[in-house]
């Protein structure tokens, strides 16, 4: 049996890991548009902001691909499938025949129609690529303007400013962080950020971009205003990269639609990571959670089921976690309120600024904390209840149950450490 | 492989592991800085200790989006390799039991690495409530404290009758 | 061969319990202290005091030189400058008001065995009945207890129970390593009662948690003889062949009920009878160690002779499972008691406490500070003392310091300035149980060994080479022939036909005699009647009750209106042993500072919540604290506990010193009625 994985990121390499666990033997390729060995997309904005080396964002060495036993094409893009052939068309040319291919091409940085955008001052966040060039034009006293405000825009946002840049983020909607927090937890935030000397304009349309001759950008907004910068990152969501395999597609839907197995509607053809629509954890319609852990569970699944094992998903749970001005930022599942029954707030709860706790029928549906990292840690806890949506009568006890207090108490009594202060 | 394990049973919440660990990890005895933490609780003299039990399939190693977690080959510990964390926390996340810890000094995660094979927390215990133990032994442990229990059951219902 | 780091074996000494340690050195620096696996006591495992052994042995703070008190303050003299010294103005003393009025005091810190003997030696040599110690204090409340009953204090075999019952005893913390026999035992199915007014470490895992009222265990004890003998569940041969006074034990104990325990201690008629059979149906495997907890209360020795009976009535005693009576290790005794005896000196407190003199040969500290400010018997004019810190740890602070203050000598040996060192004349320095080399004897494995001098410092002598030489100049030199502490060492273990270099090739220990169960049964008790004691001529001839009566304590008996709180004091901590490691900063991380244990009632009641402070207040002073608000049945209502030994909130400020054991002598610090103001 020959499978081919198309991709090198997190599905990819959990499907080849899991598929290894179940079968020593088989023929595997893995390709990739870009050159490996693979890095970790997640942690370029860490690599911006000093916090890791270029050599630390390698998540695996040249030599692992060959000890899991799978032949590897980088650099070389895989341009189409005959699924009735059974032939990956690579860029080059080549056709490569499969028994089974998995799909984990992940995503791509969305391009909001914005005049503009295609200057040369304009930058996205997505690869190793883009965050070298953009580690040159960090540089300190320089002006940025980051549109959109999700995870990548504000980690941007973040090593910008501890690199010394001005940084103006701009918004549509009326909150940052739209699909992670809360409006309390992003005021928060934007508190955070403000304090940091960020300038935040939620509620913002960027109307166009232009780029002079000398490589000087203006953003246009639909506040009036013209913002003079030295770059711009449009960092405003993602889009899968779907187009390998049109026939597996809904009309008008992104995203590869898979079944529990990871399989697509063509028979041997599975899908993983950012590119599906996936079940999720709480049923319902299928969803794309371009997530890292979500291509994580999905590439163990889609490697186990490319060897026959027959495993099936149980659906994704949103999982976000990040530090962004010293503020341990985690969310899980649902936790806008209309969808529960019941919400648990708290507020300092030692160096956690803010907790709240979404439930339906005593069921935790998801939460939302910030503050301290033990935060992150409390939400862990909670994870299995949400996932198997397990009750929890009495969420209180719960919580006072995680003795956290005495590394809360720790917590907060140290100095609390910001990034604008480190920059005095 | 051989692993911490707990016995509630015979736990006395004394914190001498949770002072052990974070004197391991830290020189000093806050326990925010211990890997292993016992929670007390008052009402039903419950005391619980909780370390890492370096799952099979360990979840947080699965998600680490830096590589950072391995499994050590010498003592089958599930560790993290400071040098290669960035901090992102994702394992503190994935972590069903809360047993990874955020270390803020240095701005990466932190768990029990079985002290390279010679638990510190084992050697403070004081009540025996940890034993580092083959995994395979483990069922046999279960079933002495499932059997003491009941042979106490049995003496405290003929003081009772 | 060793490679990499050296490794020594010793024994730990960071409290009294010595578990066998593996002492980790680079350079010749101690670097790490982790638990011999070899040591039949903690077989590997080690409480983190042990551990800070490191941080107390280099610290900043050590005393390292001898300092002399000067009107500028400290002066640094070399050391035999200081015993030039001191000698000549012990020799002055001794000339002006005679021997007698020269104190040898041997604190907890500096330890027992040897470094007890040779102070117990320096004063008899010297012509002084007065050595005085910790030991006023603590453990021979419930030896005498348990003495007078049984003969011995015998050793509880835990880990061959049924069942254990701990009466006023929390080992996590004051015998760290005996909570693994604990555990032994209950991974074999013991049950396990613990009797305390706390909810104290180990009576988190108690089958039954006996909350009884401070200082009322007399009255669960009798409940429970009283039960025993209504349930026909004594052991009849036993009590036939081996007690006497058990016809008067029935009839006194018929009042006890179940429903009058309950009155007097709280603890429900059903637990009370439960409790007992419990421990009938374990019998003779019932094992029971009372703790200091029972000693600082106006009826302690009564209480424990009352609990003493117990072991003989389920027929416990010398059995295995129940306890056991160990063989002392045979080494030399160098106390000059039976070639010189001065107790025609009038020892002080022998008037008052003279079992404490018969039984233990101790003078009564309280009393002798009340001598020295009196003058009455005769005066106490000059005290040495090692590793003691009785302006910390005896009751009534203020009146101690007030009496050492006004002696014409006080010399301290210790590793560090205390409140003590504060009122000195000389401080000099002591050395750590790591710093010198001694033997020790652990009755329960019945096992000697030898620790290690793994640290020197110039200045710093040993127990022997300080007396020795300061015999030396006092011209009592004759007494003290050895030429060093490994000489001394040599000639104590003679008659074990062990010999050094055997226990120094076993630091874990060498056994000096095979234990044996079933001797005193053959071989009678070593009591004056030689049968197990419930009554007892010899108290009774002194005058105090024949029987454990009980009495009740007096806030129970007398309430006092302005004083409606009953303090308990000196639960151990984890970290701390009495008065010291208050200096190492690892230990303040993790229990920071004093605090007064409260009931959530009683905070609601006074309207504090947790840190607020509070007075207490008795008739002997006032002392101020942060509250602790614990758990609903970690203490009962209307009882408050406070650890001793900080500094910065003395509880010995409001301990009496001027209310005892009838017996023991042990001054009152565990029923102390206090008034308590919002500060």
């Amino acid at each position: 049996m020959h499978v081919v994985i198309v991709g090198n990121g997190a599905a990819a390499l959990s499907a080849l890991e899991s598929f290894r666990g179940h079968d020593r033997d088989s023929r595997v390729t893995l390709v990739s548009g870009e050159q490996g060995p693979a890095y970790s997309r997640v942690l370029l904005p860490y690599y911006l902001r000093r916090r890791l080396s270029r050599d630390g964002l390698f998540i695996r060495r040249a030599d692992d691909y060959a000890r899991l036993g799978a032949a590897t094409e980088f650099g070389v893009r895989a341009e189409g499938v005959d699924p009735a052939r059974r032939v990956l068309e690579l860029a080059d040319g080549r056709r490569l025949g499969f028994d089974r291919l998995l799909i984990a091409t992940g995503s791509s940085p969305m391009r909001p129609p914005i005049p503009g955008l295609d200057g040369a001052g304009v930058h996205t966040l997505w690869t190793l690529d883009d965050a070298v060039r953009l580690d040159s034009v960090f540089r300190e006293g320089a002006r940025l303007v980051v549109l959109g405000s999700g995870f990548v825009a504000l980690q941007a946002a973040w090593a910008a400013r501890q690199r010394g840049l001005q940084v103006s983020v701009i918004e549509l909607l009326d909150q940052i962080l739209p699909r992670v927090l809360d409006p309390a937890a992003a005021q928060i935030l934007s508190e955070r950020l403000h304090a940091c000397d960020v300038e935040v304009r939620t509620g913002t349309r960027a109307e166009s971009v232009e780029t002079d001759r000398g490589g000087r950008v203006r953003v246009s907004t639909s506040g009036g205003d013209r913002l003079p910068a030295d770059a711009v990152i449009v960092a405003t969501g993602a889009r899968p990269n779907d187009q390998l395999l049109p026939e597996c597609l809904e009309p008008d839907r992104p995203g590869i639609p898979v079944a529990d197995t990871m399989e697509t509607v063509v028979s041997g053809v599975y899908a993983a990571g950012d590119v599906t629509r996936g079940p999720t954890a709480r049923g319902g319609p299928r969803e794309i959670h371009a997530l890292w852990p979500t291509a994580v569970e999905q590439g163990r699944v889609a490697g186990a089921n490319l060897a026959g094992a027959g495993r099936s998903y149980g659906g994704s749970l949103s999982m976000n976690v990040t530090e962004m001005f010293d503020l341990t930022v985690a969310s899980l599942g649902q936790f806008v309120e209309d969808e529960g029954d019941d919400v648990f707030e708290e507020h300092d709860r030692g160096g956690i600024r803010y907790m709240k706790i979404v439930t339906r029928a005593g069921v935790p549906l998801g939460a939302i904390a910030m503050g301290a990292p033990e935060g992150a840690v409390l939400l862990g806890r909670l994870r299995p209840f949400v996932r198997h949506r397990r009750a929890l009568p009495d969420l209180p006890a719960f919580l006072a149950r995680e003795d956290l207090d005495g590394r809360l108490a720790h917590r907060s009594a140290a100095k609390e450490r910001t990034s604008c202060a480190s920059l005095q | 492989m051989r692993i911490v394990a707990v016995d509630p049973d015979a736990c006395v919440a004394c914190r001498d592991c949770e002072y052990a660990c974070a004197f391991r990890q830290s020189g000093d005895f806050a326990r925010s800085a211990s890997h292993i933490r016992v929670n007390f609780y008052a009402d039903e003299r419950a005391c619980v200790p909780l370390t890492c039990m370096h799952c099979e399939d360990a979840w947080c190693l699965a998600v680490c989006p830096a590589a950072a977690i391995d499994r050590d080959p010498g003592t089958g510990a599930v560790t993290i390799d400071a040098t290669r964390c960035a901090g992102c926390k994702m394992c503190l996340l994935a972590c069903p039991y809360g047993n990874i810890h955020f270390n803020a000094e240095t701005g990466v995660s932190a768990k029990c690495d079985l002290c390279g094979g010679d638990p510190m927390c084992v050697r403070a215990c004081i009540s025996g409530a940890l034993r580092y133990v083959d995994a395979e032994e483990l069922a046999d442990l279960r079933r002495e404290v499932v059997d003491a229990s009941l042979k106490r059951l049995l003496r405290l219902s003929k003081g009772v009758r | 061969m060793q490679t990499g780091p050296e490794i020594r074996h010793s024994l730990c000494r960071m409290c009294d319990d010595r578990c066998g340690i593996d002492v980790h050195l680079e350079d010749g620096r101690i670097v790490d202290i982790l638990g011999n696996k070899e040591h039949p006591w903690n077989r590997g495992r080690l409480c983190v005091k042990a551990r800070a052994a490191v941080d107390m042995i280099y610290h900043p703070d050590r005393v390292l030189t001898p300092l002399k008190r000067t009107a500028d303050g400290w002066e640094q003299i070399p050391l035999d400058q200081a015993l030039d010294e001191i000698a000549g103005r012990l020799a002055d003393v001794r000339d002006r008001y005679g021997a007698r009025s020269i104190g040898v005091w041997k604190g907890e810190a500096i330890g027992f065995g040897q470094q007890e003997t040779v102070a117990r030696r320096f004063a008899h040599a010297l012509g002084s009945p007065n050595y005085l110690s910790n030991d006023s204090m603590c453990y021979v409340g419930r030896y005498m207890g348990f003495t007078l009953v049984d003969g011995a204090w015998p050793i509880p075999d835990l880990e061959n129970a049924r069942c254990i019952v701990l009466w006023g005893a929390n080992p996590p913390y004051a015998h760290p390593n005996m909570t693994q026999y604990i555990t032994a035992a209950r991974r074999k199915g013991a049950t396990l009662v613990v009797v305390d007014p706390r909810m104290s470490a180990i009576a988190r895992r108690a089958d039954i948690h006996a909350q009884v009222r401070p200082g009322t265990d007399g009255a669960l004890a009798w409940g429970l003889v009283r039960q025993f003998v209504e349930m026909d569940a004594y052991d009849k041969d036993f009590v036939e062949d081996h007690t006497i006074g058990f016809a008067k034990v029935v009839d006194y104990a018929r009042t006890f009920t179940p429903e009058m325990v309950e009155a007097e201690t709280g603890l429900p008629a059903a637990t009370v009878k439960a409790m007992a059979r419990m421990m009938a149906d374990a019998a003779p495997r019932m094992a029971a160690y009372v703790g200091n907890g029972l000693e600082h209360h106006e009826n302690g020795v009564g209480n424990i002779r009352a609990i003493a009976m117990i072991d003989g009535l389920l027929g416990a005693l010398d059995r295995e499972g129940g306890t056991l009576f160990k063989e002392p290790a045979p080494l030399r005794d160098l106390t000059l008691y039976d070639e010189m005896p001065l107790r025609h000196l009038s020892p002080l407190g022998t008037d008052r406490f003279p079992v404490l003199y018969d039984m233990r040969q101790e003078c009564h500290t309280m009393t002798a500070m009340e001598a020295i400010l009196s003058d009455e018997p005769y005066p106490l004019r000059a005290l040495v003392m090692t590793g003691a810190n009785p302006a910390s740890t005896n009751p009534n602070s203020p009146k101690v310091l007030e009496a050492l203050r006004s002696l014409d000598l006080l010399v301290v040996r210790d590793l560090f300035m205390t409140e003590t060192t504060a009122v000195a004349d000389y401080v000099l320095p002591a050395a750590s149980f790591l710093e010198r080399t001694e033997l020790h004897a652990h009755a329960k494995h019945q096992i000697v060994s030898l620790t290690d001098k793994v640290v020197s410092w110039s200045d710093v002598q040993g127990e022997y080479d300080f007396w020795h030489d300061l015999a030396v100049r006092l011209g009592i030199g004759e007494y003290f022939p050895w030429e060093d502490e490994t000489a001394l060492n040599r000639w104590l273990l003679e008659p074990t036909g062990l010999s050094l270099e055997t226990l120094e090739a076993h630091r874990e220990g060498v056994e000096y005699s095979p234990p044996r169960v079933g001797r005193r049964r053959q071989a009678g008790f070593d009591t004056p009647s030689g049968k197990v004691e419930f009554a007892s001529a010899y108290l009774k001839d002194l005058g105090y009750d024949e029987l454990p009566v009980y009495h009740r304590p007096a806030y129970r008996r007398e309430p006092d209106a302005a004083r409606p709180f009953v303090l308990m004091t000196g639960a151990r901590k984890l970290l701390y042993l009495h008065s010291r490691f208050r200096n190492i900063p690892r230990f303040r991380t993790a229990i920071p500072g004093p605090e007064v244990e409260m009931h959530p009632d009683d905070a609601a009641a006074l309207g504090v919540a947790d840190g607020d402070t509070i007075r207490l207040t008795s008739p002997i002073g006032a002392v101020d604290l942060p509250v602790k608000v614990v758990a609903e049945n970690e203490i009962l209502p209307g009882n408050l506990q406070v650890t001793h030994g900080w500094r910065e909130a003395n509880v010995n400020l409001v301990t009496h010193d001027d209310r005892f054991d009838p017996v023991s002598g042990f001054p009152l610090m565990k029923s102390i009625e206090v008034s308590v103001q919002k500060v």
